[in-house]
């Protein structure tokens, strides 16, 4: 702790040394894991808990997977860098992508803004001044074909970030303009991230009522299943989870728990776990503390092989594959010294390649202040083509597996979330862990103790509790806007779209999905049409709402205009 | 440790409109409140003129925006209207969240007291709110 | 620190209405200022026709989900609503989380609704003194039906149940323990039992339960036997609320029952004789400390009271006899 103090005072004026020769003698205020594990001074041979290779480790690409899910990992083909783009209107975002795309970006990434995760087209009043914000705004079958304008659906695989239940309206657009334009849907690649239970932890509570979560999460996966064989249909994120504030090995558990909700599920609806398991993937943080997060990665591995194995009797080792991709934390950038931000997003970044990542976002330095710049947006991407071509972590698949250390935090780890999976499970399983309000009191005292151990010092952050400087007046590169002009053009041009449509061929479609999420049925064919139909987001959603006994807006402000 | 205060100070905290980033929020609630502030929780989804009409009811000493989504620019001249509107210019305006350096003094400008902004130590915001009560 | 205001034209503002007014006034007397006797002097003739309602119970059983419901059936019905939420001070800190409003903020635009949440302030069952004022002064800006949301469960001197005129007792099922231990006390707390949340797995369990303890203070004889209410006061699906209408009627019923047989008399009888012997004692206590200040008495008392050369008892009677009218 005194180490800390002195450290805080940071003085440079002229002729005063103190602070150069106590910074000689500093040493670490710490000897704990991000996540509060004890670590010791060195580890040796006996910390291996792990005796038996093969059973436990094994090489990469075998069964468990603990050190990768292929033998030659990033020698066969590098992981996809994805960086995450979402702003403003389809038109906007779509020349964001094809900026990263022209320097190198691999993999088309799009996120969802805030008022169409909850559900609500562009001209709800709700909506009107937070479109395009945070993500980009898709009223319409018209918005998905300005965001796909001219890309070839055939040859990219695209990740689709939306989250809630309005994934399976992101799924319907997007197969509805895929038909549209001719593709066969079988040869479609990408992602949706499809995960509305952990939703309800990110302030979208109202657009994922846990059962309507469950159908509606669980529709898009069936149809998948059936029609977009080379489709992950869900991401199921632990990400989001851990920047709730919660530790790594909470972020596993609870990313599992969440997990088997889903599979649960689909077993319900008499599909094979062979079946679907391999179109699982996951979104992990890459927090700050390197070699932790490599152990969580490698833990989540094994964990994943032997629960799909194990429990659910997989025979395919590809669905005992954990599939992942990272995002570096975003909780754990700050606005102070914003340019420290690159360096701290390099080390989580080299903590998802060390951990054999297959897809990586690295959060642009300004992600504590706005959307990123396209500079910034640039920078990211070039920290992940650094890693690749420069440094040469690449070269040899999971290179930290036997070290004395990694292995015995890897399994620190998996004990720890196997004893939190089983505490679920004793208090009735995950579902009735989130209804008796468990889960939401875990995020709460876990965010508050990492608030006090920064005022208490127990956590250090440069620029936060140490090493401190005047605010800058600036940002570096400076400051994303998103266009009043976008956002205006794109509630007006909804409103245009809703006068314009032809109401009849509309009406058939609305019925149409009305019956089928009445009858049970899948509700994503339904979806499709009525999109082509020009069914907005609102509409598709809300109009499954009311069947499943739901207000029609989840922001109970307008009513229906289907009420006939 | 948080200092504590003896004074009767009492806050109220809540998000406007859509944004769902509450984490924030939440644990500046519960470091107020060890701080010994009397703390009404709105939430989420709230609008200008739910919140005036809470810090009228409740008599608040202060209010705390918590903005995560770009949208401070946004609501900001709206509630700062409101509250003019129902006489409430004795209640200390305070905001957290993600914003570009370049947005405080227009946060400032617009009637923002003080602006904090991620990385903010608890000390540092309760010495602030005790320090500059408007009544 | 607070600016001083001008009473009679806060209280002239009050009995217009003005929630403003409201809310500075009831401030002043929970800070339990010296001004607030000149508030509540003003205030009192313009009271005493509000019908209290008390809902208690322990944390997330519902209380404020239940009062939500309340309010739009009784905003249905054309009655104003005043709310006083308490939550408990930390004994800690000092501070308190006031997190009840949330779910009342459907009323945030209807100018026939006040909340008003308040820390409890060192009183851990729920209320403290002010409580009588605040209602007060709820009632004077015309509020018809008040509504007090406390954890109270009648342990303390001051609570809910001798406040309100109807009190609701909110359980869940699972609560078998709780009954158990409140089986003595059940009948004084509730004149409605509430098991809310009666679609969780136990809630048959614990009816027959709660009926089983009731059904022996019926052979007592009681006039009025608690009826149990069972409600779901929060799902997703509206349609999957119930219970509430039973619930306003039970209320209501009681209500008539309450003014038929004249109970309400005694009730506001004991209310006000309860609240009277509340003030004597603080304001007795305030003035003798005060005749004690600057005499070094006090300490002289406590001291000889530590070394066992006197006792609490002699040393009241004492310090009555001298700075009070001499008993007889």
């Amino acid at each position: 702790m005194s180490q800390t103090n002195e450290a805080k005072t940071e003085k440079t004026h002229e002729g005063d040394w103190d602070a150069y020769i106590k910074a000689y003698y500093e040493k670490p205020v710490s000897f704990k894991s991000w996540s509060g594990y004890d670590v010791k001074e060195i580890y040796t041979p006996d910390d291996r808990s792990v005796e038996d290779y093969g059973k436990n480790i094994s090489d990469a690409g075998t069964y468990p997977f603990t050190r990768g899910i292929h033998a030659n990992m990033f020698r066969g083909r590098l992981w996809t860098k994805r960086e995450v783009v979402g702003i403003g209107s389809p038109a906007d975002t779509h020349a964001r992508l094809k900026y990263l795309a022209e320097h190198g970006g691999s993999g088309l990434n799009t996120i969802a803004d805030v008022t169409y995760e909850m559900g609500l087209d562009a001209d709800h009043p709700w909506a009107v001044n937070e479109v395009g914000l945070t993500g980009v705004n898709i009223t319409s079958i018209r918005d998905m074909e300005a965001l796909t304008k001219d890309i070839p659906l055939d040859k990219v695989s695209w990740s689709l970030i939306t989250a809630s239940t309005a994934a399976s309206v992101t799924m319907a657009q997007y197969v509805a303009v895929a038909e549209s334009g001719g593709y066969n849907l079988a040869g479609l690649r990408g992602s949706i991230q499809n995960d509305p239970i952990h939703f309800r932890y990110c302030g979208f509570r109202p657009a994922c009522p846990l059962d309507l979560s469950i159908k509606l999460g669980s529709d898009v996966m069936e149809y998948c299943t059936k029609r977009l064989p080379k489709w992950y249909y869900t991401t199921v994120n632990m990400y989001d989870l851990r920047e709730q504030g919660i530790n790594a090995s909470q972020e596993v558990a609870f990313g599992f728990c969440i997990a088997m909700c889903y599979i649960d599920e689909l077993i319900r609806r008499g599909l094979d776990i062979d079946e679907f398991a391999p179109r699982f993937t996951f979104y992990v943080s890459c927090h700050i503390d390197i070699f932790e997060e490599v152990a969580k990665i490698r833990a989540a591995r094994r964990m994943w092989a032997r629960l799909v194995k194990e429990k659910y009797g997989a025979k395919d080792p590809k669905s005992m594959q954990f599939r992942f991709a990272v995002h570096t934390a975003g909780c754990s950038l700050i606005p102070q010294q914003p340019l420290n931000n690159i360096v701290r997003v390099a080390y989580e970044a080299l903590a998802a390649v060390l951990g054999g990542v297959q897809s990586l976002h690295c959060c642009s330095y300004d992600e504590p202040m706005c959307l990123p710049t396209e500079k910034a947006h640039l920078q990211a991407l070039r920290t992940q083509q650094i890693l690749a071509y420069e440094t040469g972590v690449t070269n040899v698949a999971d290179p930290l597996g036997g070290s004395y250390y990694v292995e015995n935090l890897t399994d620190r780890i998996e004990d720890e979330s196997l004893k939190i999976m089983k505490q679920v499970e004793e208090l009735g399983g995950m579902e009735e862990a989130i209804r008796t309000e468990w889960l939401d009191r875990q995020f709460e005292s876990e965010a508050v103790k990492r608030q006090k151990e920064l005022d208490n010092g127990d956590k250090l952050v440069v620029g936060v509790n140490i090493f401190n400087t005047e605010q800058e007046k600036t940002t570096p590169l400076g400051v994303q806007r998103v266009s009043e002009q976008s956002a205006k053009k794109q509630v007006e041009d909804v409103k245009e779209l809703k006068r314009s449509r032809d109401k009849d061929k509309l009406k058939d479609a609305i019925k149409r999905l009305r019956d089928d999420a009445g009858e049970g049925k899948n509700v994503i064919p339904a979806m499709v049409d009525t999109t082509k139909a020009f069914g907005t987001t609102g509409e598709l959603l809300g109009t499954v709402r009311e069947v499943f006994g739901y207000s029609y807006d989840p922001m109970e402000t307008i009513e229906s205009p289907f009420n006939w | 440790m948080v200092k504590r205060t003896e004074q009767r100070i009492k806050v109220l905290v809540t998000k406007v409109g859509l944004d769902g980033h509450d984490r924030g929020i939440k644990v500046v609630a519960s470091m107020l409140k060890e701080a010994g502030m009397e703390v009404l929780y709105l939430g989420m989804y709230q609008t200008p003129e739910s919140i005036v009409r809470a810090a009228i009811d409740e008599d608040v000493d202060v209010i705390g925006l918590s903005y995560l989504s770009g949208e401070h620019l946004i609501f900001t001249p709206k509630i700062v209207e409101e509250m003019k509107k129902n006489g409430l210019e004795d209640i200390l305006l305070i905001a957290g969240g993600t914003f570009p350096a370049e947005d405080i003094p227009t946060m400032e400008k617009m009637g923002i007291d003080k602006v904090f902004r991620a990385g903010t130590l608890t000390d540092e915001f309760v010495q602030y709110i005790v320090g500059n009560l408007k009544r | 620190m607070k600016k001083s205001i001008d009473i009679d034209d806060m209280v002239q503002r009050l009995l217009a209405g003005d929630r403003r007014a409201a809310a500075r006034l009831i401030t002043l007397v929970e800070d339990g200022m010296e001004k607030s006797h000149e508030v509540m002097k003003r205030v009192y003739p313009h009271t005493g026709q509000a019908m209290i309602l008390g809902i208690t119970g322990s944390g997330g059983v519902g209380k404020s989900t239940l009062t939500d419901q309340l309010i739009h059936k009784l905003r249905k019905q054309g009655k104003t609503v005043g709310v006083v939420v308490v939550d408990p001070s930390s004994p800690f800190s000092g501070g308190a989380f006031l997190g009840d409003r949330i779910r009342l903020q459907s009323h945030s635009q209807d100018d026939g609704v006040y909340v008003r949440s308040m820390a409890s302030r060192g009183y851990l069952g729920g209320l403290s003194r002010s409580t009588y004022d605040v209602i007060r002064i709820i009632e004077a800006m015309g509020m018809e039906v008040i509504i007090v949301e406390t954890l109270g469960a009648g342990q303390d001197e001051v609570d809910v149940i001798h406040i309100a005129h109807t009190c609701l007792l909110v359980l869940t099922p699972g609560m078998g323990d709780d009954i158990q231990a409140m089986k003595a006390g059940i009948m004084e707390i509730a004149d409605i039992i509430v098991l809310n949340k009666a679609d969780l797995q136990g809630a048959n369990t614990s009816l027959r339960h709660l009926q089983s303890t009731l059904s022996v203070a019926s052979l007592k004889g009681k006039e009025w036997i608690p009826p149990i209410i069972q409600t779901v006061s929060v799902a997703s699906k509206a349609e999957n609320i119930q219970g509430i209408d039973e619930l306003t009627a039970a209320i209501a019923r009681h209500h008539e029952y309450l003014q038929k047989t004249k109970v309400i008399d005694q009730i506001k009888f004991e209310r006000v004789e309860q609240e009277l012997g509340l003030i004597f004692k603080d304001e007795l206590q305030k003035l003798i400390f005060k005749g004690l200040k600057g005499t070094g008495k006090k300490k002289k008392y406590i001291n000889s009271i530590i070394e066992a050369r006197a006792d609490p008892y002699s040393v009241v009677e004492e310090v009555l006899n001298t700075y009070l009218v001499p008993r007889q």
